[in-house]
Order: C-alpha cells, then structure tokens, then sequence
C-alpha cells in the first residue's frame, strides 16, 4: 500500500513538473527587468494602469509558458542518422519528427549529453505529419559516440525563454576520423601477387581498351595510338582498363595512443581517400584487423569505420554482442 | 524580404506606433517628438530604414536630443517624465530606422513596452487602454512570427495562419489574466499622490473672462467638448437635465461689454458659504475637464456652499483653496490641469438674496445703463410691457416678445457701435448674449433690477452623472423679485439654449464619454474599497437585491455552489470506480507479499529481481538455516499460483507462523554469534 501511494506520488510529482528546463533568453531578461519595474512602480505609485500593464506582463509569462508546454508535449522523434560523420566536419544528420495532436512551433533539436555540435530546427510542425529535421553536426574527435537522447527545444511563443525536453533514444554514431592532408606519401605500391590489379604483368599495357584521351604533358609516349592521333590531328593516348591500378595497403602501426594514433589515423583516411578517388586498391592492416585490397566507395566506408573504432575495441565487441 | 518578414515588421511598426500614441494622447510630449516619432514610422511602414548603414554615427543624434531634453527639464519647461516618455520614443523611432534584425526587433519591442509603461504614468484615458491592448496583440504576434522565422529553414514559407490561432488564444487568456490579477491583486497602498490629470488633445475651448463682449462669434455653441462632469444627489434621474450651471454674473455695462462692480470679496477660504441653505440643498460632486480652461467654479443654479475643491495636475492631486470675487464667482486659488469640488445648490425657484444685504456698489448697478443707450429700447420695453411693473411678470413678457421677434443665429456681421441696437431694431438676430443683454437692459430701462448670467444650459444623462460640452455655454438673466431674490429668466429661444452641435458628432462623444466614464471608474480609479466590494459581493447578495422582485428560482451562488459540488461528487466517484474496478491481486500474490515482508527482519541478501524460487534454491544450495523453514513455503505459493492449488482457509497463516518462528530464532541465534564475536575483535 505504501508502495502504491509513494509511486502515485512520483507519478503526481512528474505530472506536475514534467522533466524540463527553462533558460531565460536575452530579451527575456529584459522583459523581466521591464516588469519588475513597473510591478515597482505600480505598488509605489498605485497607479492602476500600471497595475494592468503589470497583469499582462505577468500574464504573458504564464501563457507564454503554457504554450511553449503545450508545443513540446506529444512529441515523437526517430533518428534517420547520417550517412556518414566525420570528425571536425559538419556532417548532415536527420531526425523524423511527428506529434500526435496539436500544432508546435520553433522547435530545435540537438543531441543531449553527446559531444555533438549543432542542431536543426523546424518552425510549423502539424499533427499526424512526418517530417524530417535536418541539421549540421560536428563532432569533436573520431570513435563511437553513445546517443542517448533528443533534445527539444523551444522559444513559442514570444522568445522570451527557451524551454527543453530530452526525449530519451539510444543509439550509436560512429564518428569517422578526419581526412586530414596527408604528410607522407603512400610508399610504394603492393607489388605481390594479391589479387590481379596488383600483378605486375598486367601493368605492360595489355588490358583491354577503355577510350582516347588527348595526350598530357609529361605521360608515356608508348601509349601513343598513332593512327587516330593522324586522323585526329593531334596526340591520342590509349586508356586501358586496370593498367592504372595499383594496390596498396596502408597501416596503422601497433603501439601508438593519444595524438599520434589520431594524427596515424587521419592521415590513413585521407590517404586512402585519394588513393581510391584515384582508381587505386586499398587495403588496411590495424593490430587487430586486416582489410583485404579493394576499391571503390564501399572500401573507404570499410576502411574509415575499421579506423574509427581503433582504440574502442571493447566497445565494439559489446556492439556486436548487443547486435 | 518573404511576405511574412514584411508583415512582421509591419506589425512590429505599428506595435511601435501604438505604444507611442499612449504616450502622445495625454498631451504632454513636446510636438517636435510627435513629428520625428511620426516621420520614423511612416518611413519605417513604407519600408525606408534610413539609419541602416550608419547605425552608430545616428545614435549620436540620440545623444543630441537626449542633451536637448536635459536642458529642458533643467530649466524646468519639461517634466522629468515627460522627458523620460519623449527619449523612450525617440529610441524606438531611432530602432525602427535602423537594419533589422533580430536584435532591433528586440529593441523596439521593448521601448515600445518603456512606452507604455510611461503613457500609464502620463494619461488615464481610455484611448490608452485601447492602445495598450493594440500594442499587447500587435506586438505578440510580430515577436511570435518572428520566433517563428527564425526556425523555419532558409527559402521556407512562414505559416503565419497557422501562428494566428494558438497565439490569440494565448493573447486572449493573457488579456483576461491580467484583468483578473488587476481585480484580485491586493493595493497595498492607498494611492497617496491622487489622481493625476493630462491636458489632453486639442486647446481648451471654454472659460470664463473678466468680460462679456458683445459682437463675438458664437462658435463655441457647436463645440461638442465635454467639459464638466458632475453627479447629483438627490438624483433627478432624467435623461436631460435642462438646468442653469452658473458660474459668474456681470451688472454693469458700457454698450459694448459687460463688467462687475466689486473685487475680490474673500481671499482664501477652504469652504465657500455664498449664501445660506436649508435642508433641501442638492449636492453635486463636479469635476471641471481640461477642455473646461478656466479657474472659476460652476454649480447647479442657485450655488450655496462650494468647497472640498482639489486641483490635478500631471504630478498628481492637491487641495486648493476657493477666492470669491465679485459677481459670485468662485475660484480655483492654484491652477491645474482639471479640478473636483463638491458644491450644494438652493432648489430651482430663486436665490433668495435680499436687495438690503447686496453690497453697495451692487445695488446700484443693477439699475445701471450705459450713457449712450439707444432711446428706442426703453420705448419698446415700455410699449412691450404696456404697464406690467411686476418684475418677473415683465421680465417673462420681454423674453416671450424677444423669442417672437427676434431670430437666433451663430454668424455675426462684424464689430458694430451699438450691438445691442443691431440686434433689436436692425438685424434682429443673434445668440444668447444678445437675447440675455436685450433682455436685461429693457427690464433697467423700465426700473426692474436685473443681471447678466453667464454658465453652462443643460446636463446630458451618461450612467449615474451628467455632463456638459462646451456648446453648452449660455448666458441668461437674473431678474430681482422681492422676497425671492434672483430669478432666472431666459430670453433665448428654448430650443437654442443647449450645444448647437452636430448631432452625430455629439452622439458619438456620449457614447465615448460612457465608455470613459466606465474606465475611469473601473480601471483608473480601481481601488482597495472596490476590491472589498468585489469579495463582499462574491459571498453576500448585492446591496438592493431585497429591492428587486424576487425570483422563485435560487440565486446564481446557489446554482454555481451547487456545480461545483456535483464537479467534487463526480470527481470522487469516479475515483472511487477506479479504485473499485482495478484487479483484486491474487490471494497467492498477498501470500508471497506477507512472506517477504516476514523476510526482512533476517536481513538476506537479495539479488536484483530475485523471485521467492531464486532465493529458496540460492538458500538451498548455500545450506542456509532458513532453506529448511523457506521451502515449504516456497512449494505451497508455487503450487497456489501456478499449480491449480489454491491456499486453504488458515493454510496461509498456519505457513507463515512456521516461517515466523523459524526467523525469529535465526535472527536470535546471529545477535548471539555477533555478541560472542565482538570481544574477540576487539582483542585481536
């Protein structure tokens, strides 16, 4: 029975102060002042138009109040996430915001507790409708980043204060590192027998014919393709399929921590980047994984998320165990 | 720009406007501040921010005119207020020139709130009232808008219809919210400085001089302006009063103008005994408007006492003290913007003066002619009169003739010689002077003593008092009848005593002078008594009410007491349904509860969500001394909630007993195990 009524209480208690914070804004301060004023000069003077004045002040407060309530209240949110977030980059990040009943207005969501900076805003929100925020986030550093909540956040009606409502959702942003510019360059390319881009032989300019293009300065004149650049007028090159590619496969030594891992790890990112932006294969070997060679978007996502999680591995492994 | 930014702005200027003209309509800001504020907002509303690129170098102009109102009040030709209204409204006039921008918005928003608060300290007019509400909802939704915007994403529409229904919502629950907290909230104080009075709009259009002259245009009968306000007691109850409001009479005149014989009679007195009153005296409470313009007390005809007289200013209220001159009048020792008194007049009929107790330059007076009187007018008394020597007979006979013959009209031909004989012999028209002097001068051609009057004719009903215009200034005749003293008789034609207004005009002021006349009393004079009034009306019947018919129906406080008791009865039976309907916990559940609680006092280590099961095989496996008593109880709550086997009648309390006892020497048994272990600890 005791238990009963202490939860009926608690449930009172968060009927009555529903779980939200307000913050005063700039011009609500003033307003603030501006009544305190004139309640002063009101009681001072008895003047009864001040008096009103007063009244509708205070008034405003409350409804002010009522309404920004009634705007956050019955709010649903889904995160639609990113496609892909990298650290000191605004990255876009989308949440589906709906709401059951009623209309809200100026609402702005954010993620709570998270290093994540920024956040999207909507300004008419109606009933039984979608709709997706969009907004730019940056995040600070590269790894996991545990999301446990959407805050909502509203000025309605007047903008004189901005009260806040965490809508509580788990979730998990894996923060890719920085492409930062690359110091050093690749080294030299995989040249061993792994997978057919990486065969030496296949480097003579015997794959098969992609196209023409008009000869640049400085490229092999071998290339030439002699009877088209006669009917042409002007110096034709052959482009070959794969005789370009070259395979390499970058490391993360074991044994760096702190800076000198982050620094390793941006430089792998943007090295890869350009690597695979240039046709090229790119493999990756970490203390604890190997990437196999590969090209394309789909390598770098691979190789990108095996580099955030460098130094996260025990949380990884509780992911993988929770998935 | 998109269309709702536009339209943001504009209400934000406008929100800017209104609060301005709550300021403007009490009167008192310096014209030069009207005309720059005017020129800021027109611009502003056709979308010119000329301040926009120089904002700072602009807000040195600020400084020059804030310097230029300092002088002002140094020397004492502005009020400190005033000045602080006029800088108030320059900052947003400077606010609204400027880029804006959320910050400016901010800012003019909130000088139009300095605004407002400084045209409460300015005016009381209801005209404030109605743009306090203006700016209220103007504002509002040029700041929700603008809250609004600033969320909706770059190129998106703003929904501003969408914005209007929650925000009037909002608005009218604030409006009635603050209506409540102005009757509810307690005045602490007893609102020392009194009521305060503004100028108002337009010059003052009445008064009072030293002279009548005759000649002068009669523009003043179509000035709709009210200019005196007054309730009567005992109240007569009619929608047209149709009385004399004297203020002064004139006894001597030279052919052009009337003057008085005498000076100041009495130099400072609170109360004025004019002359005495019996029981049947009528008590008016006056209050004399800025429009009025002068200084010289009006009372119902013929006045007895006049006192209790307080002078408003803008600062506030103060007593005055009253002066009688010569011709009766009374008047205001300090100026002020408006003026209340209490005056007590003798019943209509006569003012009772005695000739003896005239004073001496008064008696001769009233037979006084000016020395280059046309003979024709004592020849055409005395042929109108045709031997009538009784003086209000005579004096009824000349009125009667002078409606008959003679037109009334407002125009006037110029400055005439003689105006008295223009009117009688060559014209034969003019306004009341006229009549009123023609009219006295014929009675002194044939040795009856009479006076000129000047006042106000009239008395408009508006709620429980009555008012004046300016239109209603007249002037008539003071006949001396013995025995009576002076009589009025009145020689205008009767239907051009009153304001010659526009009737339209008029109607619309006296339903504006309502409106007022319930502001004032409502809001502007709201006060501690009233909110007692209000709560003892809320619990007792209002005074009068055994007055009224009686209804067989039971009053409002009985229906309203008796909807919020069935509210109270639904409430708890509904809470007491729910209560009822919610499921009854199985029997084997309250079982399972009684055991854990008998569990307590042996203080096992509980698992989080451990079940009754977990801990018997945890108990059992750990050869607890309780598995053995526990198990059985365990089986039997097992059995009795799953297993079919519901507990027998006492089976429970039989079971809880062997468990209790079982408890109760573990528990005995521990305390002596730590009894026998303290002194060895404490050894070691």
């Amino acid at each position: 029975m005791k238990l009963r009524l202490k939860q009926r209480w608690a449930r009172l208690r968060v009927w009555l102060r529903p779980p939200r914070t307000l913050k005063v804004t700039r011009i609500g301060r003033t307003y603030l002042v501006v009544t305190f004023g004139v309640g002063l000069g009101a009681l001072n003077t008895g003047n009864n138009l001040l008096y009103l004045l007063l009244g509708l002040l205070l008034s405003m407060v409350v409804v002010s109040g009522v309404l920004s309530e009634r705007c956050i209240r019955d709010i649903s949110v889904r995160r639609v996430g990113t496609d892909a977030a990298f650290a000191a980059e605004p990255f876009a990040f989308r949440w589906a915001v709906s709401r059951k009943q009623g209309h809200a207005f100026a609402l702005t969501f954010s993620e709570a507790d998270s290093p994540l900076v920024g956040g999207g805003g909507v300004g008419y929100l109606p009933a039984n409708v979608e709709h997706v925020v969009r907004a730019d986030l940056t995040a600070p550093r590269r790894g996991p980043v545990r999301l446990t909540g959407v805050r909502v956040t509203t000025t309605w009606p007047l903008g004189l204060f901005a009260k806040t409502r965490v809508l509580p959702l788990e979730g998990l942003l894996l923060v890719y590192p920085r492409r930062a510019y690359a110091c050093q360059e690749p080294g030299d390319a995989e040249r061993g027998p792994a997978g057919d881009a990486g065969n030496p032989r296949r480097n003579d300019g015997s794959g098969d014919v992609t196209g023409l293009r008009e000869l640049a300065e400085g490229e092999d004149a071998r290339r030439i393709h002699w009877l088209k650049s006669a009917s042409a007028g002007k110096l034709l090159r052959v482009e070959r399929e794969r005789e370009e590619r070259r395979t390499w496969v970058l490391a993360v030594e074991p044994g760096l921590e702190g800076a000198a891992l982050e620094r390793r790890c941006e430089e792998v990112a943007a090295l890869a980047h350009r690597l695979l932006e240039e046709g090229h294969e790119v493999g990756l070997n970490t203390t604890d994984q190997r990437l196999r060679s590969g090209a394309g978007s789909a390598q770098e996502k691979r190789i990108l998320r095996a580099l955030a999680w460098l130094g996260f591995e025990g949380l990884r492994e509780e992911e993988e165990e929770a998935a | 720009m998109t269309r709702g930014t536009r339209l943001r702005l504009v209400l934000r200027d406008v929100a800017s406007g209104c609060a301005f003209a709550s300021m403007a309509v009490s009167g008192q800001l310096p014209l030069w501040t009207l005309g720059l504020f005017a020129f800021a907002l027109v611009a502003a509303l056709f979308g010119k921010r000329l301040f926009a690129r120089r904002a700072k170098l602009t807000a040195l102009l600020l400084l020059g005119v804030a310097a230029v109102l300092a002088v002002n009040v140094t020397s004492g030709a502005l009020n400190l207020v005033v000045a602080a209204c006029a800088f108030a409204g320059l900052i947003s006039a400077h606010r609204l020139l400027s880029a804006p921008d959320p910050a400016t918005d901010g800012q003019v928003h909130l000088s139009g709130l300095l605004m407002v608060a400084g045209g409460a300290a300015l005016s009381g007019e209801l005209v404030y009232g109605l743009f306090l509400v203006a700016f209220s909802v103007l504002s509002s939704v040029s700041m929700a808008l603008g809250v609004v915007e600033a969320a909706v994403p770059e190129g998106e529409p703003i929904p501003v219809r969408a914005v209007l229904r929650p925000l009037g919502t909002g608005v009218t629950f604030a409006v009635a919210g603050a209506m409540a907290f102005f009757i509810l909230f307690p005045r602490l104080n007893w609102n020392m400085t009194g009521p305060r009075a503004a100028p108002g709009l337009g010059p003052a259009t009445a008064g009072f001089s030293n002279t009548v002259r005759l000649g002068g245009a009669g523009t003043i009968k179509d000035n709709p302006r009210i200019v005196l306000r007054a309730t009567l007691s005992p109240d007569p109850g009619v929608d047209a009063l149709g009385s004399y409001w004297v203020g002064r009479t004139y006894d001597i005149f030279d052919g052009m103008e009337w003057t008085n014989a005498g000076g100041v009679r009495r130099e400072r007195e609170p109360l004025l005994t004019l002359r005495p009153g019996g029981d049947n005296l009528i008590h008016q409470r006056v209050e004399l408007l800025p429009a009025y313009g002068a200084r010289t007390l009006i009372a119902l005809e013929t006045p007895s006492r006049l006192g209790n007289a307080v002078a408003n200013g803008s600062t506030g209220s103060r007593r005055t003290s009253l002066q009688e001159l010569a011709g009766g009048e009374a008047r205001f020792l300090e100026a002020g913007v408006s003026y209340a008194y209490e005056a007590y007049s003798l019943p209509p009929g006569g003012s009772g003066d005695s000739f003896r107790k005239l004073p001496s330059e008064e008696q001769d007076a009233l037979l006084a002619l000016p020395e280059a009187l046309d003979p024709r007018v004592a020849q055409t008394a005395a042929r109108v009169l045709n031997g009538e020597r009784e003086p209000l007979a005579a004096a009824q006979k000349l009125a009667t003739w002078l409606q008959r013959e003679h037109a009334y009209t407002l125009e006037q031909n110029g400055e005439r010689e003689d105006p008295l004989a223009d009117f009688l012999f060559d014209r034969k028209a003019g306004h009341c002077e006229h009549f009123a002097t023609a009219l006295t001068l014929m009675l002194r051609t044939q040795g009856i003593r009479a006076r000129l009057a000047t006042g106000f004719f009239g008395g408009e009903r508006v709620n429980d008092g009555y008012v004046l215009r300016a239109g209603d200034a007249h002037a008539w005749t003071h006949v001396l009848v013995p025995e009576r003293g002076f009589v009025t008789v009145d020689a205008t034609p009767p239907a051009h005593r009153p304001s010659q207004g526009s009737r339209l005009l008029q109607r619309l002021l006296g339903l504006y002078e309502a409106l007022e006349s319930r502001w004032r009393n409502s809001v502007v004079d709201y006060s501690f008594r009233d909110q007692v009034d209000v709560a003892r009306a809320l619990v007792r019947p209002p005074k009068g009410a055994e007055n009224t018919a009686r209804s067989r129906l039971p009053p409002a406080r009985a229906w309203g007491a008796a909807l919020v008791a069935g509210m109270v009865v639904y409430a708890a039976w509904r809470l007491v349904t729910r209560l009822a309907g919610r499921p009854r916990p199985h029997a084997a559940t309250r079982f399972v509860d009684a055991v854990e609680a008998m569990l307590v006092p042996a203080r096992l280590v509980r698992g989080e969500g451990e079940t009754l099961e977990d801990l018997d095989a945890r108990l059992a496996r750990e050869r607890h001394p309780l598995a053995l008593a526990l198990a059985p109880v365990t089986r039997r709550y097992l059995e009795a909630r799953f297993g079919g086997r519901p507990l027998r009648q006492g089976e429970a309390d039989q079971l809880l007993r062997a468990l209790q006892q079982s408890v109760a020497a573990h528990v005995k048994l521990e305390a002596q195990r730590a009894r026998a272990s303290e002194p060895r600890a404490r050894a070691s």
